[in-house]
């Protein structure tokens, strides 16, 4: 007895290798640790646990975990202090288990390889008995310090969010076993009386959940999705916030906004929520003022390389764009002009055009889109910041800006009555055609000196076929800064051709941008 | 009125209680949200903008149908009023009510959720009844530590705060108990409050104000006159001291993103001999505050050429050098740690940080690794004879714990060699004798209290 109650820690290990090889004589290694659990001293058999929890071999995660959790509880549930104890092991628990890869599809979290599923359900039946304590003595208020400590220690379980939570596809129609121990941490949550209002909105850095600013941040990025996306718990949050859900939740949403998949997906649908309860052309200016978000919500516009990523973005953005007030979408307008991409640009240029004509209509005046403050969304829609570098082929934005400019100039007689707007957009509109018409025209040069080459190219090509020695191959032409060396000759001839088709049609537009002007 | 009446389902009943006996509580009259009190409060003051309130209240549709409750929940509500963080009704009510008071609302959507409603339990445009009690308020904490409280008095406007480095106009009056000890209208910089006899609570407000906002500054004495007092008001040591601060206009420094490197560099060298001169004054916060400004302007810069980066690494070493020391004479070692760190990643062997690390880690009982740092530090100078002096103060106390710990088990092997010798067992020695010898010392592994550790 002795002999065991002070060797115990030493014959755990060896114990606890042969249960997880599952040798023969499983049940007896078994009872032999439980014998151990029932007579060491329980701080002691805890550390040498705790040990051996640390120094896993990372082939055996799972397996040596799931060994473990058992014996685990029943140690901590005897001890007295247990709190800080409690708090150990989680820690430890959950360190290991972040090395864990995640299973993303339903077949994944069905074969388990790795036993993350496993391991997250047995986690859950660990904590169990220590949230179920925290409870009843919430009842009889009978707080002990050492209850208030367990309570603080639970909040450990918040790490799990972050990891592996975060990029585990969490979706309430799918109750995968990952979902579940979602629920869990909620409900934890819940009991420990940590209030969510104070932890998503209000909160300042905890010291002892082990998890610095960042990753503090992602966990609580994971429980915004859970909580109002997932609707996990929502009957017991406040429904008394309002367009400050959106405020808060924006932090959170840059967050998942700048990483992984798994990520951007509960990003934007918590973007989507937030916006749900907000009304059409209420948000303030002020939200802009997170210049974070926007470079992060641009990027997964613009480089995403997931396809559907991209578009469900960019309905959220225009979605987004619904919501603000007049003075708001101004100011968004002029910030995303100079982004820098024309896709977005042109996009842009799109809504601008779009609350130009809603602004045009009776009783829906508004400065922002009208005089001399439009003049000033034009002067950057109308400007080739490149100048005379510009790539026009790329520059889908140039269509649309003078498409723009024809039919402001169609539509608002008001213009050519006030006369310093009107000059002032005068002015912009001719430094802009006029360095338009430089860009046009050095752009038709080369294409067409470019079209040229093809051609006499073709003619050699065809000549040498007749020969017999092999030839070069297609010259590379490059489209300014980049190659089209593989494409075929044909399709190169068609790049080119709609290029100046295109230069054709701008030219156009322009001419019938100055008749208008004239009139 | 004597009874209190639970609130009617009829729709109709509820608005004709509301038109009887309500109070129109909107500044513009437009009957968006009326007020019946049901119970009056304790007469005195009520709460202010900023102020953070707890309530408990109940949330019905006008259908009567509750849709929310904290009572439930059995937890008050909390918020910081007046900040548009909840429903504007609330905001409104709320600022009319005073303690302990309970009344009831009952607010168009346009106070409430909307047009919008919200999706997963109001009804678009729908009007809502809410029955709110005011449990308590107090004024809205600005520091972790709780030594800076506000109370807004008059709500300020714009988007922008002041930042370090900005100038600002105000005009300030100063409280301590309730004697008026100052009383001007003052420009200074922010972080540089110090220089007008300004206390440091003050200048860190700051970037909490808005343009026109006048409040109330509740500062303990560290963020106040600390234990020095200020003999020229009169304040003792010790004190807590309430400012009222109206912010007049001010105008913001440039962020870091507007600046060239050469600007950066160029106010660098001015802000690095600011920090100096606050630091030889023993005004250390101040001077910390000083020293992260160049951090935050340079530690994202690259320079073109050896020169530039070499200038901007000169001003980032000896930045969070200045800033460990600081940090040492505010005894908040850990930050001291970190700044030490950032250094040696940059310079291996430096001895400043390494010998300013081996302090903080002292102060902090990890004594082995503040002893790796003083032996490093006479490793890189053979000549540092404060390190030589500080490892045997380490080695000492090494000394000491360990003596401690001897103390603790050294009976208990006893008890055991006792024990087996009376009852004649063998003991089965296990290979693994490297973990337990009984031969003298025993290493006992403090799991939970792991200060000798890295975090």
């Amino acid at each position: 007895q002795v002999i065991v109650k002070s060797m115990g820690c030493v014959i755990l290990a060896p114990l606890l290798n042969e249960v997880v090889k599952k040798a023969k004589g499983l049940d007896q290694y078994q009872a032999a640790i439980t014998h151990m659990t029932r007579t060491c001293r329980p701080n002691k058999l805890l550390d040498c646990m705790l040990e051996i929890i640390e120094g896993i071999d990372p082939g055996a995660i799972s397996e040596t975990i799931l060994a473990l959790l058992p014996h685990l509880q029943s140690l901590l549930r005897l001890d007295e202090g247990k709190a800080a104890c409690v708090g150990s092991t989680l820690s430890a628990l959950q360190k290991q288990l972040s090395r864990l890869p995640v299973p993303y599809t339903e077949q994944q979290e069905e074969a388990d390889e790795y036993g993350l599923c496993r391991c997250s359900a047995a986690l859950t039946v660990f904590t169990e008995p220590f949230v179920e304590e925290v409870k009843r003595t919430d009842g009889n208020c009978a707080a002990t310090a050492e209850d208030e400590e367990l309570k603080i220690e639970l909040l450990k379980c918040m790490r799990s969010l972050r990891e592996p939570l975060l990029e585990a596809e969490l979706k309430h129609d799918r109750r995968s076993p990952l979902w579940l121990f979602a629920v869990e941490i909620m409900v934890t949550l819940s009991a420990i009386k940590e209030p969510l209002p104070g932890l998503l909105f209000f909160s300042s850095l905890r010291k002892n959940i082990l998890m610095d600013n960042n990753q503090f941040k992602e966990a609580r990025a994971c429980l915004a999705y859970l909580l109002f996306v997932q609707l996990i718990t929502i009957d017991n949050f406040p429904a008394v916030f309002h367009v400050f859900i959106l405020q808060c939740n924006m932090e959170y949403i840059s967050q998942l906004l700048s990483k992984k998949e798994s990520h951007l997906l509960k990003g934007l649908a918590l973007f989507t929520k937030s916006l749900e309860r907000v009304q059409d052309n209420s948000l303030p200016v002020s939200l802009l003022d997170l210049k974070s978000f926007y470079s992060n919500l641009r990027r997964v516009l613009t480089d995403c390389p997931i396809q559907h990523l991209r578009e469900s973005g960019l309905q959220v953005f225009q979605v987004f764009i619904n919501k603000l007030d007049a003075e708001a979408k101004h100011k968004f307008f002029c910030m995303l002009k100079t982004s820098n991409h024309a896709g977005i640009e042109s996009y842009i240029i799109k809504n601008i055009r779009n609350q130009f004509e809603l602004s045009m209509k009776w009783g829906n005046a508004n400065e922002w889109f009208l005089g001399t403050e439009f003049i000033s969304l034009m002067t950057l829609v109308l400007c080739l910041p490149q100048g005379a570098q510009t790539d026009l082929l790329r520059s889908m934005d140039v269509m649309e800006s003078l498409n723009l400019l024809r039919y402001v100039l169609i539509r608002d007689e008001e213009l050519r009555t006030n006369k310093d707007v009107w000059e002032e957009l005068c002015r912009i509109k001719e430094e802009y055609l006029k360095m338009l018409r430089v860009c046009i025209s050095i752009s038709r040069a080369y294409y067409s000196s470019e079209l040229k080459a093809l051609r006499e190219d073709q003619k050699l090509k065809a000549k040498a076929r007749d020969a017999a020695r092999p030839t070069k191959l297609v010259k590379s032409i490059t489209v300014r800064k980049e190659k089209v060396s593989n494409m075929s000759p044909e399709v190169q001839h068609q790049v080119l051709q709609s290029a100046l088709v295109t230069f054709d049609l701008m030219e156009s537009l322009i001419v019938r941008i100055e008749e208008i002007t004239e009139e | 009125m004597t009874t209190d009446q639970d609130l009617p389902m009829d729709h109709q009943s509820a608005t004709a209680l509301f038109a009887a006996k309500g109070i129109d509580v909107t500044t513009n009259k437009d009957q968006g949200v009326i007020k019946v009190i049901k119970r009056a409060g304790v007469d005195g003051d009520r709460p202010m903008i900023g102020d953070r309130v707890t309530v408990h209240y109940t949330g019905k549709l006008a259908t009567g149908k509750k849709f929310d409750c904290s009572r439930e929940r059995k937890e008050p509500f909390c918020f910081h009023v007046g900040k548009g963080q909840v429903l504007r009704a609330w905001d409104i009510a709320v600022l009319s009510m005073q303690r302990g008071e309970v009344c009831t609302l009952l607010c168009k959507p346009e106070y409430a959720y909307g047009a919008a409603g919200n999706p997963d339990k109001i009804p678009p445009s729908s009007s809502v009844v809410f029955e709110l009690e005011l449990i308590k308020f107090e004024g809205e904490v600005l520091t972790g530590d709780g030594g800076i409280v506000r109370r807004i008095k008059v709500k300020g406007e714009g988007y922008t705060n002041p930042n370090d480095g900005s100038i600002v106009n105000v005009h300030l009056e100063g409280r301590c108990g309730d004697r008026l000890f100052d009383c001007r209208d003052v420009s200074f910089i922010v972080g540089q409050a110090e220089d007008k006899s300004i206390p440091l609570g003050v200048d860190r407000a700051m970037d909490k104000m808005q343009k026109g906002e006048c409040c109330l500054l509740y500062l303990k004495p560290k963020y106040g006159f600390g234990s020095e007092g200020k003999p020229e008001y009169k304040i003792g040591p010790d004190k807590d001291i309430v400012y009222e601060i109206t912010l007049k206009d001010f105008q913001r420094a440039k962020d870091s993103w507007e600046m060239d490197l050469k600007e950066k560099l160029d106010l660098s060298a001015e802000v690095k001999s600011k920090g100096n001169q606050y630091f030889k004054a023993g005004r250390y916060y101040q001077a910390v505050i000083q020293y992260q400004r160049i951090i935050s302007w340079l530690e994202i810069e690259y320079g073109t050429g050896d020169m530039q980066q070499k200038k901007i690494q000169d001003y980032i070493l000896t930045s969070h050098l200045n800033l460990a020391l600081c940090f040492l004479r505010l005894k908040e070692f850990t930050q001291a740690v970190d700044n030490c760190n950032k250094v040696i990643e940059l310079d291996e062997n430096n001895e400043k940080a390494l010998y300013r690390r081996g302090e903080a880690r002292l102060c902090r009982n990890e004594f082995s690794l503040a002893l790796a740092d003083f032996q490093q530090v006479l490793q890189v100078n053979s000549a540092n004879r404060a390190a030589r002096a500080q490892i045997s103060i380490c080695q000492s106390k090494i000394k000491e714990h360990h003596e401690k710990d001897k103390k603790t088990y050294a009976n208990m092997f006893q008890k055991f060699a006792e024990r087996d010798a009376k009852t004649g067992k063998t003991k089965r020695r296990r290979d693994d004798s490297a973990r337990t010898s009984f031969n003298g010392e025993v290493s006992i592994k403090q799991r939970r209290r792991s200060q000798e550790c890295p975090s």
